[in-house]
């Protein structure tokens, strides 16, 4: 599961941040105006996620930079995830004797009403996935919770015949519902709450905040279907 | 009292594999405290927040170097933005002055102003002082008396660091970025001994680098 081409085990795979963490004060941070009141706290701050991203860029290049690498993008909440990382997968390769050649496949999965996981799982896309056959696949997910979204799409991708898949989750949600084993790379293990921003919704509100927060009662009862 | 965002005592910090670091400093490294990204994320509040208060009328900035520059250069950026982007805007002129007074990581008592235009042109200005670092708060007192002999309109203090320590004077600034603890902090342009200013997150240096780089 690690990959490290020397055979060494990576020191850390995530940052974790425990049970209780209480967040940033809002007043702190600049976030939209037409958010306040319906946001707790700055949970994860951008600047945070992008310095984390570009760490786990690194690693992916490490582990996958010899051949073409498809990236298989979960929308929406993966988009700005998957922008973020593919954006400094290059950068870092360009720097490096091989720059990298990397393609982007986008898949929809619609699991999900207002903040429970539902049993129905729908994956919309490309209909024809045999690009990947024979190639390094990158799965690229915002957000693993119970993990079941993440092992139906890996039974639906090995369908296609790659090379190798792993999966890169900006968010791991820890806890007795969370996920039983963590993705390849892993941006943040994180307690349950709900979380929104940074492309992750809440009945598609809170896409554009920038920082990754905890929402408000008062914000789950305004925005709810 | 300013908002600040408070890095506890017992705060380990985070792994320095997860996040990247130089090479070169690896070995010298236990943690990094502040990430980069966290520190550009609170500077573009305080920038918001200081046009809100001294954006009526032209501002000076004054840029305390070395350390404090990449938060200067940083802050003015946020503060060009805010400019830029509202109906209202405020001219910002620019200014740099060196203070001397360290050597390894013992705060002395002696400060020394070196270069920056004639303080004359600070006369009836809205001054605002950029420093990377509040720990005694007596460097910043000289510099205040000092300024206040040139007759500014209005004179505010931005360091992005306040240190936690029994050493302070009780000194505050007017605006913080972070409040930490009384460790020996590098990174982000703080150094030590001209070290570590290349790092972008702010780390704890090892003991063992304090011996490395020692003068």
């Amino acid at each position: 599961m690690d990959g490290r081409l020397d055979g060494t085990e990576r020191k850390q795979k995530s940052v974790v941040i425990q049970e209780g963490w209480p967040g940033y004060n809002l007043e702190l941070f600049n976030y939209p105006e037409h958010y306040h009141g319906d946001i707790e706290n700055v949970y994860i701050p951008h600047g945070v996620i992008m310095d984390r991203i570009e760490s786990i860029a690194r690693d992916i290049l490490e582990d996958l930079g010899q051949h073409t690498l498809m990236v298989l993008c979960v929308l929406k909440g993966g988009y700005k995830f998957c922008a973020d990382l593919v954006d400094s997968i290059k950068a870092q390769s360009r720097s490096t004797n091989c720059p990298l050649t990397v393609r982007v496949e986008f898949i929809r999965l619609k699991s999900y009403l207002n903040d429970r996981s539902t049993e129905d799982l729908h994956i919309t896309g490309p209909d024809d996935l045999s690009v990947l056959r024979g190639k390094n696949v990158l799965i690229v997910e915002a957000i693993v919770g119970t993990g079941k979204t993440m092992m139906s799409l890996l039974k639906h991708v090995v369908t296609f015949q790659p090379k190798t898949i792993k999966v890169a989750g900006l968010l791991v949600k820890q806890g007795p519902n969370g996920a039983a084993m963590l993705p390849d790379y892993v941006g943040f293990v994180i307690p349950n709450h709900f979380v929104v921003g940074y492309a992750l919704d809440y009945n598609e509100y809170f896409r554009d905040l920038d920082h990754i927060c905890v929402i408000s009662e008062k914000g789950k009862l305004k925005y709810k279907v | 009292m300013a908002a600040c965002l408070e890095i506890f005592d017992d705060d380990k910090g985070h792994e320095l594999s997860l996040f990247c670091v130089p090479k070169h400093y690896e070995e010298d490294l236990d943690s990094v405290i502040i990430p980069n990204g966290l520190i550009k994320d609170r500077t573009e509040r305080l920038a918001r927040d200081i046009v809100g208060d001294m954006g009526g009328h032209h501002i000076v900035a004054l840029c305390v170097l070395k350390g404090g520059y990449k938060f200067f250069a940083d802050l003015m950026d946020y503060i060009k933005a805010l400019n830029q982007n509202s109906d209202k805007s405020v001219p910002l002129t620019v200014d740099f002055i060196r203070l001397k007074s360290y050597a390894n990581d013992q705060s002395t008592n002696c400060v020394k102003v070196i270069g920056g235009d004639e303080l004359s042109a600070l006369t009836g200005k809205n001054v605002l002082i950029v420093e990377d670092i509040v720990e005694t708060g007596k460097t910043m007192e000289t510099l205040l008396a000092l300024l206040h002999d040139c007759n500014p309109k209005m004179v505010k203090v931005a360091s992005l660091l306040v240190k936690r320590t029994p050493r302070s004077s009780g000194y505050r600034p007017d605006y913080i970025g972070f409040e930490v603890p009384d460790k020996y902090l590098v990174g982000y342009a703080l150094d030590y001994n001209e070290y570590f200013r290349d790092l972008s997150h702010i780390c704890v240096l090892s003991d063992k680098a304090k011996e490395k780089y020692k003068v």
